[in-house]
């Protein structure tokens, strides 16, 4: 692999640093995170590195999981972990506990804006990009081929293509549309993708702007799929996993989902594999098409007993090098804007020429510290929705008065 | 053989009664003081704090305002809610359920082993994992119940997604759960009953429920009274099985008071709400631990 060349680690500040000591350093990655790739990439590390291992702790394959565990360890003050790989939605929270050391000397411009601003918080470098992602629509290209349909680009389209697509085919097993609707994280990106399409942010400044007509028709989208045949009616059940499996299984048409859904749906053990399209995901009528932004980022922990070496570690592994490894090698989106168009990552990853665009005009998630709160009312009311227990209505005044109160 | 006598040593040789007593008592007492003791009075301490680590502020003192924000928190009487229903259900149902077992383990089967195996795996099995093999078994499409109702023509039911049949499925999967722990105790109760009575009783002509009713339940009822107050409070501290097959959907109906103590705390990282909900949970506990004493020591 020419890009992680001894060379081209001598080539970088970070390491050329001199004040690197003998240090064993102990990094989380998540089990879903392809840990044995970033093995990889740490090996080379250590190689450039002398006097400097990494060990990978893995765990958790939510992202909530991962918090909660993370969360126990740093309320301890546990220095066991240096480095650890955090959800694009924490570094806030973390930096607000006072459990993240800021890092120096980095240029935030070199990362898609998304990204610097997710990790800047009051002015400080709290976290480096680790990978970048979006969500996606997925669709059957056989499918929509045969039956002579358009990749959708509204809603509306979708549960068109979706009738016609089912009605031709009759199977049972087949269903049109697979979304997440369990109280899990992307829940929250389910309710937002419409809200956003139709031009609405939910916080400025820190303080809730909930429009509620967007969010209520946000909501009856949903419902909708669910009661007239697009999407199954279990849908309250249905995590982010199960959408991948599903569509791999060649259960689902269309399938709203995550980046790393890629790599398994072209895996040989796919049953749909050579049949996958990827394309933005549709808007509301009269809307935008609009993603949500994903992506995972390292910080280092604040209970470090080795901060110098844990730094120059994450600085490593945010570098383009590593993002172009990373891309070939794991199908993880870079969150540089030039790796996007490196001509190895397109050999293995065609559809990354698109992809750029969507990770780049997707929306981030409210960046807050109480983000944890903010998740779980939407999750859970959505969820709630989709289950047939509260209307939208109902739901969105539960969002607002909830909501109003974690932001004030 | 006495050793050399040193007078100043003579309470460690020849500590008398009491002495003694408290010496063997010493480690306990402060193992008890550390672990369950000092917890306990920090928890009490810190509910009377704002103490948010997403904040950034240092803990506030705010007296009793994080019990006054409870009564205003509609999840807080939702959660409550779910765990004296669950307590309510599956307090008696495992007593029941357990009972039968029991019973059924001491009859005189030539091969003890394969009941009483049976009895063993539930309670051997950690919650979570039951939790977690539940939740495959009420799947709506994959689940083994499911299959079940369409094998009998009945229509499938989607579990998780209505309350009242996601907390079913919990109330059954706690009995399931729990009543293997509840028969393991009446099991050792009904070991003490001596055979002669029953005899006695076969001699004057009592049938095997009159036998039941006047022998077994009564001199089982120590051990009954001891079940049912570990039974209810881990009752009250429901969280492993509703965490991992609902996780408390659909939209937190069927969550409990210890899930939303977890949230709280390991979540939000709100310690100074988090702990004043757990000392709400720990009076409920210690109230319920009186009543038992009170009930058992009234009969007794």
């Amino acid at each position: 692999m020419k890009h992680l060349s001894l060379a081209a680690l001598a080539a970088m500040g970070a390491l050329a640093s001199p004040a690197l000591a003998d240090a064993d350093l102990r990094i989380f990655i998540s089990s879903q995170h392809q840990p044995d790739v970033w093995r990889q990439v740490l090996d080379r590390f250590e190689q450039a590195t002398p006097g400097v291992s990494v060990e990978i702790e893995t765990g958790g394959n939510t992202s909530e999981a991962q918090a909660q565990y993370l969360n126990t360890l740093m309320s301890a003050q546990d220095p066991s972990l240096d480095v650890m790989i955090l959800d694009v939605v924490r570094p806030a929270q973390f930096a607000a506990a006072g459990w993240t050391l800021p890092i120096e000397d980095v240029d935030m411009a070199q990362y898609l804006p998304a990204y610097a601003e997710a990790n800047t918080v009051n002015g400080k470098v709290v976290a480096l990009p680790a990978f970048a992602d979006a969500m996606f629509l997925y669709y059957r290209t056989d499918l929509l081929e045969k039956h002579g349909v358009a990749v959708p680009t509204t809603w509306d389209e979708l549960r068109e293509a979706a009738k016609t697509i089912l009605a031709a085919e009759g199977d049972d097993s087949l269903q049109g549309l697979s979304f997440q609707g369990k109280p899990i994280e992307g829940t929250v990106c389910t309710f937002l993708l419409p809200y956003w399409s139709l031009g609405e942010n939910l916080v400025e400044d820190g303080a809730l702007t909930l429009d509620e007509p967007a969010a209520i028709a946000s909501m009856q989208l949903w419902k909708s799929f669910a009661e007239d045949g697009t999407s199954k009616p279990n849908i309250s059940e249905v995590a982010t996993d199960d959408t991948r499996k599903e569509f791999q299984a060649g259960d689902a048409v269309f399938a709203v989902n995550w980046s790393y859904a890629w790599a398994q749906a072209q895996s040989d053990e796919s049953a749909v594999k050579g049949n996958v399209g990827v394309a933005r995901l549709p808007a509301m009528e009269g809307g935008q098409q609009a993603s949500c932004l994903g992506g995972w980022e390292w910080g280092v922990s604040a209970y470090s007993e080795h901060p110098a070496e844990a730094t120059a570690l994450v600085k490593y592994l945010s570098s383009p090098d590593v993002a172009e490894f990373m891309a070939v090698n794991g199908a993880l989106l870079p969150a540089f804007p030039q790796v996007y168009e490196d001509a190895e990552v397109l050999a293995a990853a065609p559809w990354f020429a698109d992809a750029k665009q969507v990770v780049e005009t997707a929306r981030a998630r409210p960046v807050t510290p109480r983000y944890a709160e903010v998740s779980e009312v939407i999750r859970t009311t959505l969820n709630a929705v989709l289950a047939g227990v509260s209307t939208p209505e109902e739901g969105v005044a539960a969002i607002q008065s909830r909501l109003a109160r974690v932001l004030r | 053989m006495t050793a050399p006598h040193n007078p100043r040593f003579a309470w460690l040789t020849d500590p008398g009664d009491r002495g003694l007593a408290i010496m063997l008592l010493a480690p306990l007492a402060l193992l008890v003081t550390l672990i369950v003791v000092y917890p306990v009075l920090r928890l009490f301490y810190t509910s009377l704090f704002d103490h948010s680590l997403t904040s950034g502020l240092p803990p506030r003192f705010v007296g009793l305002q994080n019990f006054g924000l409870m009564l205003d928190d509609p999840t807080f009487w939702t959660t409550l809610k779910n765990t004296l229903l669950i307590t309510l259900v599956t307090v008696p149902g495992a007593l029941i359920m357990g009972l039968a077992m029991a019973l059924m383990a001491n009859m005189p089967f030539k091969y003890h082993w394969p009941v009483r195996l049976s009895l063993l795996i539930p309670w051997a099995l950690p919650l979570a994992f039951a939790g977690l093999i539940f939740a495959w078994f009420f799947h709506s499409e994959y689940g083994v119940v499911n299959d079940i109702l369409r094998r009998f023509g009945f229509q499938p039911v989607i579990w998780f997604n209505s309350p009242g049949w996601s907390m079913t499925a919990i109330c059954l999967t706690v009995i399931w759960k729990t009543s293997s722990f509840m028969a393991l105790i009446l099991l050792a109760g009904l070991q003490t009953i001596p055979r002669s009575l029953y005899e006695a009783a076969d001699v004057d002509g009592a049938g095997k429920l009159r036998q039941f009713w006047e022998i077994t339940l009564p001199l089982l009822r120590p051990a009954i009274a001891v079940a049912l107050i570990f039974r209810t409070i881990t009752a009250l501290q429901t969280f492993d099985i509703p965490y991992t097959m609902t996780a408390g959907g659909p939209g937190g109906s069927t969550a409990t008071l210890a899930m939303y103590i977890h949230q709280n705390t390991v979540s939000f990282l709100d310690l100074g709400y988090g702990s004043a909900l757990a000392v709400v949970m720990f009076l409920l506990s210690m109230l319920v631990t009186v009543l038992y004493l009170r009930m058992i020591r009234a009969r007794g």
